[in-house]
């Protein structure tokens, strides 16, 4: 048993694994790409037009959860209120302005989500407790807040937030300015790299004298960002807000995460790959609502794409 | 009738034979150790006869007849128990409860006075009489944890015990207890296998003992006919010039230095002055404190004290970016769970500690980055070719490499704190990680390294420190110490009353 046999074997074994799982991932998404071409519609203006709204409020969220997943925490259940309350303070300090109020939306996300990600990393608390408790903290302070009351503020200005540009829906332009920073963010800054890192391994990462518990707080920073953005979006574009605006978005997220083939384990995936996903999912969608199948069935397909993509995972990360 | 045999017992995994051609029978009331080293195939062996494993060729022979032992459960039936190093006790439960815990013939309702009868006997036979039946397993020592798996299994009517490292973890007190449950086991005509690096325990509680080595069976002898020297001949088969580098002791000047180092709970007072160029090896079992000392220096325990200085200047403990800022780097035993990012890049686990020395303002300067790794690839033997490959794709001494690839500086000599270094590492790899660490201490570093291994220690060391339970019991110079003399040094030191 020489080293190099052993080597080899090793690697053999390692990737034909992998190779399987992208086989199976190249397949399935000529499948997909086939099943959407050939249904009639899909190509037309309208539904690209409706596949980039789709892509956009969700993407976002999507981003941010992907830095979460990345440390190795799995994922937030609190994002999709993230989206809502970011978009009601939007919404109600329009009155500032719409640069300071959209500001002061970032701001908000950024501070609740910071919160949690400090409790994950300094006090090592479970990350889908954490989010929980955020998520009833959300709600709960926001019917406080707003009384129950849908909020329908005046304002000017909002057209930075919707509209076109070059016939590109602005939310789009937001959202790949979304993806491109987040990417540059993990594969370009040292904070990037800490997070894979600690997502990796949190205990070697102890050893290796990088703190796990900054990357994951900036981690969640960065997820706080990426929702209000959403959030913002979403107001501009409906006009008005409560806390039904992002519901279930945080659950759409992952599943985009996840089928873009980021590691629910941490430590392996990108933006790059999250911005993959949420296209696939949403042309799904796109697809489904075309052929007339009901927003339930919907739902019931999204549910058999990741059970489909976690099973692949674990075939993919056996030996 | 020999009661378990394996005849011609052959285990590949891929092209990698870890057990070949094994022959070897086990008696009715006989204690049989096994002895080798780390990856010699004890444990494929105690899975094949577990049920964990299937040979795939040669025969397994219960009671003289072949068997086949497909699964643990068919184990169990056969009558073959494995008191395995993780315990599988439930500590919330209690003492009853475990023993009858996932025990197929108690029905749904049952006579608890039978069932509580039987465990008392049961637990009067490992010695643990006076034991209350409804007393939480978590209340009790691992060694009456140890004594109650034992009447369990007692209870389950097995006949052969497996027993594998029982005592690594153990005081002398429990340690008595535990070999008393066995002489009395024994007695009662069952059969006992022994896995155990501690070649003290071989002669004091062993009837016969076979000794694996690289998957083959060296050879069973009775322990009344051998002696120490004979069966660590056996054990390590070959002299041990082969394996390690040649060198001269050059005494470079004190380097690190540690006063009144405590590591609660398990070292209280160690002092220790390292020299430039020197490999310093503190030598101990699980429990001696070596391996805590080294995460003390490390910055990796909470509540560590001491004095330490490197090259003259205080270090403060309990932080490892301040150990790192000292220039000494750590290098964990436990390479998958501490040392490598199993998942990144080769290439990305070589920069993962100079991630802030190669970027500015927070943004990494790749190309710069990819100059490091190849320089560090290069120098600690890792294949330039891989820097790309996934690090999980590596075996255990390319990993172990990488993890030394990591550690060493570009710039000035540091302090090396090592532990375990060819713990899981195959032996063409071990010559080659020795002599990278002996190349590196004749560049100025210093290599402070712990290992239970007393070959490699002897082999490797300019100076050994001998431990036990967390106390240090000698320091010999190269050429001073002997097998002899540190084995009883770190498994029962005479100094130790």
């Amino acid at each position: 048993m020489s080293d190099i046999s052993l080597r080899s074997r090793f690697r053999l074994g390692g990737t034909r694994a992998r190779r399987l799982v992208l086989a199976v991932r190249i397949i399935a998404g000529s499948a997909i790409a086939l099943f959407a071409l050939t249904t009639p519609g899909f190509t037309s203006p309208i539904s690209i037009n409706a596949l980039l709204n789709a892509i956009s409020f969700i993407g976002c969220v999507a981003v941010g959860m992907t830095f979460i997943t990345l440390t190795g925490n799995i994922m937030s259940l609190c994002l999709g209120a993230t989206v809502s309350a970011s978009a009601l303070v939007f919404l109600a300090s329009l009155s500032a302005g719409v640069l300071p109020a959209f500001l002061i939306a970032i701001a908000f996300g950024v501070i609740i989500t910071a919160a949690q990600g400090a409790l994950v990393g300094f006090f090592r608390a479970n990350p889908i407790l954490v989010s929980i408790a955020g998520l009833s903290l959300l709600i709960g302070g926001a019917a406080l807040a707003t009384g129950g009351q849908r909020i329908y503020p005046g304002g000017e200005g909002l057209q930075m937030f919707k509209g076109r540009v070059a016939g590109i829906p602005v939310e789009a332009l937001y959202f790949f300015a979304t993806v491109v920073i987040g990417q540059l963010i993990l594969s370009w800054t040292r904070i990037g790299r800490v997070m894979v890192m600690v997502g990796s391994n949190p205990r070697a990462a102890y050893a290796a004298g990088v703190g796990p518990a900054s990357a994951i707080t900036v981690a969640y920073v960065l997820a706080g960002a990426c929702s209000a953005v959403s959030g913002v979006l979403l107001a501009a574009r409906y006009g008005s807000g409560d806390m039904e605006l992002g519901a279930g978005y945080d659950y759409t997220a992952i599943a985009a995460v996840l089928v873009g083939g980021t590691a629910i384990q941490g430590g392996s995936g990108s933006v790059i790959r999250t911005l993959a996903g949420v296209t696939v999912i949403a042309i799904i969608e796109v697809v489904l609502l075309l052929r007339g199948f009901s927003q339930q069935l919907q739902y019931f397909i999204t549910g058999l794409i990741v059970l489909a993509v976690i099973m692949l995972h674990t075939i993919g990360e056996r030996r | 009738m020999p009661i378990l045999a394996v005849e011609g017992a052959t285990k590949r995994f891929g092209p990698n034979e870890v057990l070949k051609n094994v022959t070897l029978s086990l008696d009715a009331r006989e204690i049989r150790a096994i002895c080798g080293e780390n990856g010699a195939g004890k444990s494929t062996l105690v899975k094949v006869f577990t049920g964990v494993h299937q040979v795939d060729d040669g025969i397994v022979l219960v009671d003289g007849k072949p068997t086949d032992i497909p699964s643990p459960q068919r184990a169990q039936e056969l009558g073959i128990a494995l008191v395995a190093q993780e315990l599988s006790l439930a500590p919330a439960l209690s003492v009853l409860d475990n023993i009858w815990l996932g025990n197929r013939e108690v029905p749904l309702f049952h006579r608890r006075k039978a069932l509580r009868e039987r465990a008392k006997a049961a637990l009067e036979k490992v010695g643990l009489g006076d034991l209350a039946l409804e007393t939480p397993v978590s209340q009790l020592s691992i060694g009456r944890r140890q004594l109650v798996e034992l009447a369990r299994m007692l209870t389950r009517d097995a006949r052969v015990f497996i027993l594998d490292e029982p005592t690594a973890t153990l005081s002398d007190v429990e340690i008595e207890r535990i070999f008393s449950a066995l002489r009395a086991l024994k007695a009662e005509g069952k059969s006992i296998i022994y896995i155990t690096h501690r070649l003290g325990e071989v002669f004091e509680i062993c009837d016969t003992v076979s000794v694996l080595r690289n998957g083959e069976l060296v050879g069973t002898r009775r322990t009344a006919e051998i002696d120490r020297p004979h069966l660590m001949q056996m054990m390590l088969g070959r002299s041990m010039g082969e394996m390690y580098p040649r060198w001269e002791t050059k005494p470079g000047g004190a380097m690190l230095e540690v006063k009144n180092l405590r590591v609660p709970p398990v070292v209280q007072n160690f002092n220790l002055t390292a020299e430039r160029g020197m490999v310093i090896c503190l030598a101990g079992q699980v429990g001696s404190g070596a391996i805590e000392v080294q995460r003390a220096l490390a910055g990796l325990v909470a509540d560590a004290t001491g004095d330490i200085t490197v090259l003259g200047q205080p270090m403060r403990l309990r932080s490892v970016p301040r150990s790192q800022a000292a220039n000494v780097q750590f290098i964990s035993e436990d390479r998958a769970g501490e040392g490598v990012f199993l998942r990144l890049r080769v290439g990305q686990n070589l920069v993962a500690t100079r991630l802030s020395e190669h970027s500015r303002f927070g943004v990494l300067d790749h190309p710069r980055l990819r100059a490091a790794a190849t320089r560090l690839a290069g120098a600690a033997g890792v294949d330039r070719g891989r820097l790309r490959s996934p690090a999980d794709e590596l075996s255990g001494g390319n990993q172990q490499k990488l993890a030394f690839g990591r550690a060493i500086s570009d710039g000035e000599p540091e302090v090396l704190l090592m532990n375990e270094p060819t713990r899981g590492v195959d032996v063409g790899a071990r010559a080659e990680i020795y002599r990278l660490i002996r190349q590196f201490c004749d560049r100025g570093y210093c290599l402070v390294m712990a290992s239970s291994d007393i070959e490699e220690v002897l082999g490797m060391s300019d100076v050994i420190v001998s431990m036990y339970r967390g106390r240090q019991i000698a320091s010999y110079r190269r050429g001073e110490a002997d097998v002899q003399r540190v084995l009883a040094d770190i498994t029962h030191p005479v100094a130790a009353a």
